[in-house]
Order: C-alpha cells, then structure tokens, then sequence
C-alpha cells in the first residue's frame, strides 16, 4: 500500500496495466481476424463436404458438362457458370461507367444543392431487398423488354446473335439488366466517397495550370483514386455474382445449354442453387447443387484476387510517379 | 436523464414480469399447437380447416406453404409436426425421414390456363397437343393440330398466328410432378426423353418461380400457356384448357370430373402412392390432370393423439363440400379413406 502510493509505484503500476491493455486490445482484435479466417475455412470444408458425393460421381468434368437432367440423375455445370459469368459482367459494363459517371456529377459537377439529396436517394436504392428487385423485374421491367426495349434492339440490331430472337418478358437480357440496377448503388457510393478523398488543392492546382473540367477528372482524380474504383466495382461485381433471388426471379430459369440470344431464358449458379436446393427430391441432386456452390465459391475467389492484383499494380504505378 | 432512464427500465421489467405471470397462468387452458410446412397446393384448404379444428379440438394449426419439397426437408428435420406434398416421396426422401408415412388427404386437378388475346374462351387441347408444346414441337397457336380440335369457336375468336411460350415452375415442385407424370402418361416422347419428377429438363419455354410468379407471367405474355392447381388460376381469372380424356371427350378440372378420376382408384399401394393421370376410356367424365396430395407424418411422435385427430378430421369432415368446393378439391373416394386411416393407426408417441 505504502509502495504504490509513491509516484513511482504508481508509475509502474500504470505501465503494468498499460501493457496488459495493449496485450488484450491485440488478442481481441487479433481473433477477430482469426475468427475470419476460421470461419471461411469451416464454410469451404462444409461446401467440400456437402459437394463430395457429386465430386466422386462426375469428377472435375462436371465444371464442364452442359447437362442438368434431375430425372435421368445427371448433372453438370456448365451452362450455370456461363450463365453466372454472363449476367455479372454483362451488368458490370453497364453499371461500372454508370456508376462512375453518376459519382463525378455528384461530386465535381452537380449544384451542392443537388449533391447530398441525390446522393442518399442512390444509397437507399442499396437498401430495396432483392426479392423486390426482383418483383419490379418481373412486373416492370419484363414486359417493357417484352413490348418496347425487346422489339426495338431486334429491329435495329436483330443481326447480331444477341437479339436474334423474339423478345420474351423473363430471359438473360432482365437478368443482366436487374443486376445492373443492383450494382449501381453500390459502386457509386463507393466511388463517390473516393472522389472525395482527392484533394482540394491538387485538383485546384490542375484548373489552375488551365485544365479544363474534364482534363481535371480524367488525368488527375481518376488516376488519384483508380485502385478504389476497381475495389469499389468489385464489390458490385461480388453482389451480381452472388445474386439467388432477384435473378430467379427474371432470368427463366432454364436447364437448356444457353442461347446465344439474351432474349432467351438462361440459367446461373445462385439462382439454380435458390430455386431447387430446398426441396431437391434425390441426394445427387442436393449434393451436385452444392458443387454449384462450390463453384461459385472459387468464382468469386478468383474475381476478388485478380482485383486485388489489378489494385496493387494501379498502387505501384502512382506511387512510383 | 439518468433517473428518468432508470424508471422507464424498472417500468418495462414489472411489465413483462406481470405478462409473463399472465401467461403462465392461462398457459394450461391453451389450445395445442400443431404446426405444418409444404404443399402450396394445399395450403388454401388448410387455412379453411384451420378455424374449424380451432372450434373442434381446441387445436391452433399453423401452417406454411413453402412448397412440397421445403415440407420434406421440414419433417425430415422434425421441425414442424408434418410435412405435405403433392408428390410421392422419393426412396431417398423416404430413407432420410426416418420412419415417415405418407397419406393421401386430399384430391385436386391441375389446370392448364392460357393467355390467347382474342383466343376461344373454351380452348380444346389433347395430351398429345400439351406434350408437343412443352416439347417445343408445336409453337404456334395456328398449328393445325390444335385447329383440329377446335372447329367449332365462338364468333369473334380466332387461333392467332402468335408464338407460343410454355411457362413452367422453377424448382422442385409437386404440380411439375402431377404434370409431368400426365405427359409421360399420354407421350411415349415424354416419357423416354423427359421423364417425370418433381423438376425436369424443360426443353422449351420458361420458368418462373412458384404459382404466383406463373400465373405473373402468363398474365404478362400474350401466347403464354402453363399449369397451376384449379383454384389458383380461377382465383387470377386465367382461362383454362379442356382436355381430351382417354374416352375423347374434352374435360374441365370441375369437382366432378376431379371425383371421377379420384375414383378410378380400385386399390391403394402398400406405400400409399397413387397415380391417377389419364385413367382409362372406361372413365368418360374423368379430368386427365389429376392428383391425390399427401401428409408426411413420422411414425413416432409426441403429439401423435393430436396428430390422429387433427388428420381424420380432416380426411372425414374435413372433405366436406363447404371446405372443399370453392378450392375444387374433390372428396376423397371410399377405398382410400380406409387405406389413409388404416396408415393413421400407425402413428403412436
């Protein structure tokens, strides 16, 4: 008691807490992180697990393989992973410059009057559930494919494999363009926060050297912040990829090899897995179901580490500059 | 602040310590709860029989319609005290559920609306017709195969020169079943390159997920044809086929015409299964798309007296035209009354 009363005791005491509040803030947010990856590692060898009775019967060929045919009890995944891959990035070049024109306006163009009001109506377009998306595609958007948007690419660009067909109210076309609308928020807001991350200075310093507006955004805030934006799509992209429901709901759910056309009805990964997985009758079925999940998984993987890629490359050139 | 702060806690804690006291107390005279999960087909009769069971056995039903194959999985994982479904379980969904019975308990047909503008009113198909166009054989309503069987239309109708898109549901489900079974029943096609299930390999048209979303798209697409349970396509206002019978006459889903081919039934499997679609000429007034639809129960279970109960009630009184007409299920014929309740006998805790 003596001892801690005198200013040095107290000094050590200080220090003694001191380093056990350090020790516990590493060991908490240390296994936070550990958490992470304890948690991922459980879902890849649940997934393995679910798929293995699939992965012994079809092999690797299944990743390949264009038939689905829950009757005969043959199954394959190929036109699910085309599907997946053309619904995202399909959506993905709609929704990127979108995305990024939307976040310039509102950040260097657009009247401050203008700027937060449209920006949070953007952000709450973030928040509408998928089953609503989803709705609105099957309600809204289908038959104005079916009616207006349909007829008039197939009239004017029929010729192209693309829109050969007669329009159809559900197909690959509503899907692309449901995951597009789903995209949008997401990338703008991110790139919105990132533009405003560019300093005041540096891009007074471009007008100033007599760049105009659009000289400014495209060789000074673009290049400022171009590994964001790609992290920033990728995440819109992870959303399309991973989409079950909304995509269920508009893409005509066929377990045909797909069309070339995206009038007609296709098929993806998620939303296979959504429509059947809960009620699928024979256990091939269920167990090939989580392959696709599986497949889905190294997909999205695969998009992430590319990006990751592309971001560092884009970190190295600015820095080196 | 603080104080304040504090008093509304004490306030809210005394509050549920009296509704908990409440509740314990009436908790012995309360109702027995038994709750259901599957068939969407079902589900507008249970929530008829609910109320009635209610003022009969003091029983509260609850009851979701998820869908026949979330039914299984539901009483597979005996989270819910049974499962329905308009299809036969599968050997492998048999095995998982560990010990189930399944029991026919109600009958319906399965309508086959269309959305023509401009089109008859009363549209004549055959087996052989539906087959070719969920085949992507027949694709356009002009097709003299349907023109033939309907000479005769009304002033002012027409079989238009318009695609035809086949709608079909997305997923498992018990409808694609009955369906699907009827088309291997009538197509020899069909049957060796589709084949029936509660999900096929669809060789034409498109899919949309559940009844609603069906009956959304055919509403939205002019050419559209697809099929729901009877009910479901009156209550949207969808036109619907009458359909050529093994006798050749042209037959609607009415109650009657579910009632004859419900009785073509002469006896009942050991399994319970029953396959009623396109019964024999013998049967002039038998509708073609018919299908009994099952409760799953597990051979052993807490709640069986109530379970007992609640399912011959339902198979008896249950059937009762004021339950059943407005739904067009059909009353269940005699000889699979007795086989159900002789399967109800099994159920013990």
């Amino acid at each position: 008691m003596e001892a801690t009363a005198t200013p040095q005791g107290l000094r050590r005491t200080r220090h003694a807490l001191d380093r056990f509040g350090d020790k516990a803030l590493y060991v908490i947010t240390g296994s936070a992180a550990v958490l992470t990856l304890v948690i991922i590692a459980l879902i890849i060898w649940k997934v393995v697990e679910g798929a293995w009775p699939a992965i012994n019967k079809f092999g690797i060929s299944f990743v390949w393989s264009a038939t689905w045919n829950p009757v005969m009890e043959v199954f394959g995944a190929r036109e699910f992973v085309l599907g997946t891959l053309l619904t995202s990035f399909g959506a993905l070049l709609i929704a990127a410059p979108l995305s990024i024109a939307i976040a310039l306006f509102l950040t260097e163009l657009a009247p401050p009057s203008v700027r937060s009001p449209v920006g949070s109506l953007i952000e709450m377009l973030a928040a509408v559930p998928s089953v609503v998306v989803g709705l609105w595609g099957i309600f809204v958007l289908g038959p104005f494919i079916r009616a207006d948007l349909g007829p008039f690419l197939h009239d004017y660009l029929g010729w192209i494999p693309l829109f050969a067909t007669t329009p159809q109210q559900t197909g690959v076309l509503a899907a692309i363009l449901v995951l597009a609308m789903m995209m949008v928020p997401i990338t703008t807001s991110i790139c919105r926060e990132l533009f405003l991350t560019v300093p005041r200075d540096v891009k007074d310093a471009s007008i100033g050297l007599g760049a105009t507006r659009w000289e400014t955004i495209r060789g000074v805030i673009v290049p400022f912040v171009r590994g964001g934006v790609v992290a920033g799509i990728t995440l819109g992209l992870g959303r399309a990829l991973g989409e079950a429901i909304a995509v269920t709901q508009v893409i005509g759910n066929s377990l045909r090899p797909l069309h070339f056309s995206l009038f007609e009805p296709g098929n993806s990964l998620a939303s296979q897995l959504a429509s059947s997985y809960q009620s699928a009758p024979t256990n091939i079925e269920i167990s090939s179901l989580v392959y696709l999940g599986l497949i889905l998984l190294v997909i999205t993987f695969t998009t992430n580490f590319v990006a990751q890629r592309i971001v560092h490359r884009f970190e190295k050139q600015t820095g080196a500059r | 602040m603080r104080k304040t702060a504090l008093a509304l806690v004490a306030l809210l804690l005394t509050a549920l310590v009296a509704v908990g006291a409440a509740g314990a107390k009436t908790g012995k005279s309360q109702a027995t709860v038994i709750n259901g999960a599957g068939s969407t087909f079902v589900s507008p009769l249970v929530s008829l029989w609910t109320p009635a069971l209610g003022t009969a056995f003091d029983y509260t039903l609850q009851y979701s319609g998820v869908g026949s194959g979330a039914g299984i999985t539901a009483i597979t994982n005996r989270s819910v005290d049974f499962g329905a479904s308009d299809a036969p379980l599968t050997a492998d969904q048999f095995a998982a559920c560990n010990g189930c019975v399944q029991i026919p308990w109600a009958l319906a047909g399965t309508a086959v609306p269309y959305n023509i503008p401009g089109g008859p009113a009363r549209l004549h198909l055959t087996g052989a017709i539906i087959a070719k166009i969920y085949l992507g054989q027949i694709t356009n309503w002009n097709d003299p195969a349907i023109k033939a069987v309907n000479p005769k239309l009304a002033a002012g109708e027409t079989l238009p020169d318009l695609k035809i898109t086949p709608v079909y549901r997305t997923g498992n489900s018990g409808t694609t079943y009955n369906f699907t079974d009827y088309l291997a029943a009538v197509s020899p096609q069909w049957s060796s390159q589709i084949g029936r299930g509660q999900s096929v390999n669809w060789p034409a048209g498109v899919g949309a997920s559940g009844s609603a979303g069906v009956a959304g798209v055919v509403k939205n697409t002019p050419g559209a044809i697809c099929y729901v349970d009877t009910a479901f396509a009156l209550s949207n206002g969808l036109h619907f086929g009458a359909i050529q019978n093994a006798a050749g006459n042209f037959i609607f889903p009415s109650i009657r015409n579910v009632v004859a081919a419900g009785a073509t039934v002469k006896s009942v499997p050991a399994g319970n299964e029953l396959h009623i679609v396109n019964p024999d000429k013998t049967n002039p007034l038998a509708y073609p798309i018919s299908t009994y639809t099952y409760i799953i129960l597990p051979q052993k279970t807490q709640n069986a007296p109530a379970l007992r109960k609640m399912v011959f009630w339902a198979l008896t009184q249950g059937q009762a035209g004021k339950y059943t007409a407005k739904l067009y299920f059909a009353p269940i014929p005699k000889v699979v009354l007795v086989a159900s309740e002789k399967a109800l006998q099994g159920i013990s805790s």
